[in-house]
């Protein structure tokens, strides 16, 4: 029972989170996938570096549970593939989509419509697929730790290597002034949220 | 100029945000283990199979590896929905809207929208369980922990959306200039 209110508490946070960064938008989430706005991409890459550090603590004094998956080169990819294109088409991801319909996006909520009937068919394929493509090239829960051999050097690699996307991302992409003429646009005045911003 | 349109931006700023969420993974971390959410889809699928045809659910390797629907994994996805919820009632600036860039793509109609996002949705809880993650589950959680998976998983999950969006978006942006 406290695991099921632990869960509930963390995915509170973590959409209440996600919403403020504007990562419920699949509007503000197709303008990252095309390098109009920075804010999401490296939002998430810094979030990893700063929790590879974080958890690297938790290590350290022998607190949680880790279980990395394994690698498998042609599923792994073709999965990637597959999500990409979905991701790229409806600008939501598995987790945005649950807080996006909670905040009331009913295209998200159709999103989560397809996500059940994507998870039955996987479900009921899944003692076909996974010998066919999962398994000959599963090369097993490989961590950079395994490729430098040294925990904390692979945890400094990551984080910093995270923190100079972070930083990189926000060289290549648009920059913040965009998103501010975009919020500033006659458009967005018309949307239920904007338009009572304005009256006040 | 730039301190006018600062206040015209709805959304929290990308470090503070991200020292949020960082807290709050190495508290699931903590608290529970790897933090994922499209596990959350097989839950609830694991839940009405149970309920509806129990003899499927106990037969079908992908069931029998996730908990049903009394899970933190369950919890955790309608926790997040709950967020987004509270979320949305709490900040009157972040709009709830139809998406412009898919309006000028596609046009008004919803129904167009609402059949792409639920094929995008399809694709992508098939590609997320094939892989055994998704954004959270496997990018965010598996590089966390350093995991391989994770980093090819990402870097393959960004270069393919971004290449899509392009496809799809990338004329339209230009040419009306949609902001």
């Amino acid at each position: 029972m406290t695991q099921i209110w632990l869960g509930l508490f963390s995915g509170i946070a973590f959409g209440f989170v996600i919403q403020r960064i504007g990562a419920t938008d699949a509007h503000r989430m197709a303008r990252s996938h095309l390098m109009l706005d920075a804010d999401i991409p490296r939002f998430m890459v810094l979030a990893v570096a700063l929790s590879a550090v974080g958890l690297f603590g938790l290590q350290a004094v022998g607190v949680g549970r880790t279980l990395p998956l394994p690698t498998s080169i042609v599923a792994t990819g073709l999965a990637a593939v597959i999500f990409g294109i979905g991701w790229g088409l409806t600008g939501y991801c598995p987790g945005t989509t649950w807080a996006a319909a909670g905040e009331g996006r009913m295209d998200a909520v159709f999103a989560l419509l397809g996500r059940l009937a994507g998870t039955a068919l996987f479900a009921q394929l899944h003692e076909t697929l996974i010998p066919i493509l999962y398994d000959p090239t599963n090369v097993g829960q490989v961590t950079l730790t395994n490729l430098l051999g040294n925990h904390a050097a692979a945890v400094a690699v990551l984080a910093v290597g995270f923190g100079l996307c972070a930083w990189g991302i926000g060289k290549l992409w648009g920059s913040g002034e965009r998103v501010a003429a975009f919020e500033g646009e006659p458009d967005s005045e018309k949307s239920p949220g904007n338009a009572e911003k304005t009256a006040a | 100029m730039e301190s006018n349109n600062r206040e015209r931006i709805p959304y929290w700023h990308w470090i503070p945000a991200a020292f949020a969420l960082a807290g709050i993974i190495v508290f699931i971390f903590a608290t529970y283990g790897p933090p994922a959410s499209s596990s959350g889809f097989v839950s609830a699928l694991k839940g009405f199979f149970e309920w509806a045809a129990p003899e499927y659910a106990a037969t079908k390797a992908h069931y029998k590896a996730i908990p049903g629907p009394g899970s933190w994994l369950f919890a955790f996805v309608l926790g997040m929905a709950i967020g987004g919820f509270i979320a949305g009632r709490t900040s009157k600036k972040i709009p709830v809207r139809d998406m412009p860039l898919w309006k000028k793509r596609f046009g008004d109609s919803r129904a167009k929208r609402y059949a792409a996002t639920f094929f995008g949705g399809f694709l992508i809880l098939f590609g997320s369980r094939l892989a055994g993650g998704c954004t959270l589950g496997l990018f965010i959680s598996g590089s966390t922990q350093l995991a391989i998976s994770g980093l090819y998983f990402g870097v393959v999950i960004f270069a393919v959306a971004m290449l899509t969006a392009r496809l799809i978006f990338g004329k339209i942006a230009q040419e009306e200039d949609v902001q």
